[in-house]
């Protein structure tokens, strides 16, 4: 009889754990958004992380885009085939890199890079008492630890989405020179020109935002919720990967559906 | 304030060698993980071809990968449905006004592209992060110095059974979700554009060489995810921090080798079914 109501009772478990997650990542916000405001955080620590997740996430970023843009001509090839129209190829591909896949894959792999690197050091820091200690000696933790990261984390995905828009455009034009034999100045030309506007380069960079948002929050949240030593770690870190993602393709929607 | 910073920082870079020496051995680095990751491969295979198959190890795995992603792949590619046919009704607007050819379109690229390298990059997080942690705690408590010790090699024992698992996974999960993005696509196509499912559901771009990219791509996938992220996974080394940056690693290198797989894949069908 229990047996039968099990899915019933896990689906309410399940979205009490949901509301119970979002819940605290909204107290950190609240946290964080109170020490942003009073420019109350550690300016050393922001520019180590400045570092260590933007700088070093550069390469990742590069090779990651410049494929997705080459991907995204070959896309789009068969409607220039179709339609006959060279001119439509920097519109299609270009359109479907600034508005959606640039930002979406910039932002998984700096999740799978940054936000779970970033768990997976505050969720030793807490699993090894070093939050509790930096409380004992009357640090804040939250302006000492978490605000730096948090906008270092949003900042990094805004810089990244930028630079990673920008080569995969330029891959984009040059594996369309080399599959489909359009020439770069054509596909500049049909970025430019017509049907696309600045409106689709800033509704990506808002996209990325808010992706840094919703990632960074996570990232932090199951960081410092860390239970039960090292294999609590490693839990945390593949909840922030997936909570990451699930939340990118969500925030998605609603932002392209906001923003129109 | 920032010129301490300026010293933290500069002190965190390479120590010896200027540019060229970290651009070389970034090279040199990938080459070698790379022909590791071939290595773990080839014996992968040569296990999978020649020594017993464990049903039961398989099956536990597939568990492990399959059921337990249904339900974040269902969320993930419910909303991927809904926002393609969104910017792509949105986009279409401005070119062309008619969109009877929406759905024919949506269903070509979901076949083609798009469910299998979502659903990919999907597992590449979850899973991928998952085998690394796996295989990367067994290393640092060295139980697997302890299969080698028992004359049992970790790539039979550990590695096979999550590639014949994720190979027929990825399929099954591709075909599922593919089914659930239809059904979210045809939904906002019907709210938002008022395109009659009837419409929508347009199979006359979608030909078997579209199938065929897309299952090459499922079983691609479905193989190096598993493969890389083992190599991430027993490539660990020092301690449970180890675990963190294995599998840090392990899922930057299994997206990474999904986009790429998905560029090879994608134009070779392009240069071949020209």
């Amino acid at each position: 009889m229990s047996k039968m109501f099990s899915p019933i009772i896990a689906a309410r478990e399940g979205l009490f754990s949901l509301a119970g997650t979002l819940g605290k990542m909204g107290i950190i916000a609240h946290q964080i958004g109170r020490r942003l405001f009073r420019l109350d955080f550690d300016h050393e620590e922001f520019w180590r992380n400045m570092y260590k997740m933007g700088v070093k996430s550069l390469p990742i970023v590069a090779l990651t885009a410049l494929f997705t843009g080459a991907t995204m001509v070959v896309q789009a090839a068969p409607i220039v085939q179709r339609y006959g129209a060279q001119q439509l190829l920097g519109w299609g591909a270009g359109f479907g890199i600034l508005r959606e896949v640039g930002p979406v894959l910039t932002a998984l792999m700096i999740s799978g890079r940054v936000g779970a690197n970033n768990t997976a050091e505050l969720g030793t820091m807490t699993v090894t008492e070093q939050i509790d200690a930096l409380r004992a000696l009357a640090i804040d933790p939250i302006a000492f630890l978490i605000v730096p990261r948090f906008v270092a984390i949003v900042l990094t995905l805004f810089l990244s989405t930028l630079y990673a828009d920008a080569v995969a455009l330029i891959g984009a034009a040059y594996a369309g020179q080399a599959l489909v034999g359009v020439d770069p100045s054509t596909f500049y030309n049909g970025l430019t020109s017509g049907y696309m506007g600045i409106a689709d380069v800033t509704n990506g960079l808002i996209k990325s935002i808010i992706f840094g948002i919703a990632m960074g929050l996570a990232s932090c949240h199951f960081g410092l919720a860390v239970s039960g030593g090292a294999p609590g770690v490693g839990r945390a870190v593949n909840a922030t990967v997936v909570a990451s993602a699930a939340g990118i393709f969500v925030v998605d929607y609603f932002v392209s559906f906001i923003l129109g | 304030m920032s010129v301490d910073a300026n010293v933290e920082t500069t002190s965190a870079l390479p120590s010896e060698g200027g540019l060229a020496a970290s651009v070389g051995r970034a090279v040199f680095e990938a080459i070698d993980s790379a022909s590791q990751i071939y290595g773990v491969l080839v014996r992968t295979l040569y296990y999978v071809a020649r020594a017993r198959i464990d049903r039961d190890a398989v099956i536990r795995q597939m568990y492990e990968i399959g059921n337990r992603s249904v339900f974040l792949l269902s969320v993930v590619i419910g909303f991927i449905g809904m926002i393609f046919v969104l910017q792509a009704g949105l986009q279409m607007q401005r070119v062309i006004p008619d969109l009877t050819m929406l759905g024919a379109s949506f269903l070509e690229l979901l076949v083609r592209d798009l469910a299998p390298s979502i659903v990919a990059l999907m597992l590449a997080t979850r899973v991928g992060a998952g085998i690394a942690a796996e295989i990367g705690s067994m290393v640092v408590t060295e139980q697997v110095d302890a299969l080698r010790m028992c004359g049992a090699d970790p790539v039979d024992y550990l590695v096979k059974p999550r590639f014949l698992a994720s190979l027929i996974m990825t399929t099954m999960l591709t075909l599922w979700s593919g089914a659930v993005s239809v059904g979210s696509g045809m939904v906002t196509a019907e709210v938002i554009f008022q395109v009659s499912p009837r419409t929508f559901w347009n199979l006359h771009l979608v030909h078997a060489s579209d199938l065929a990219t897309g299952l090459t791509k499922c079983i691609a996938y479905g193989a190096a995810i598993p493969i890389v992220s083992s190599h991430c996974g027993l490539s660990t080394f020092g301690g449970s921090e180890g675990v963190g940056s294995a599998t840090t690693r392990a899922v930057v290198q299994s997206s990474l080798a999904v986009i790429v797989l998905n560029f090879i894949i994608s134009s070779a069908a392009f240069i071949a079914f020209k």
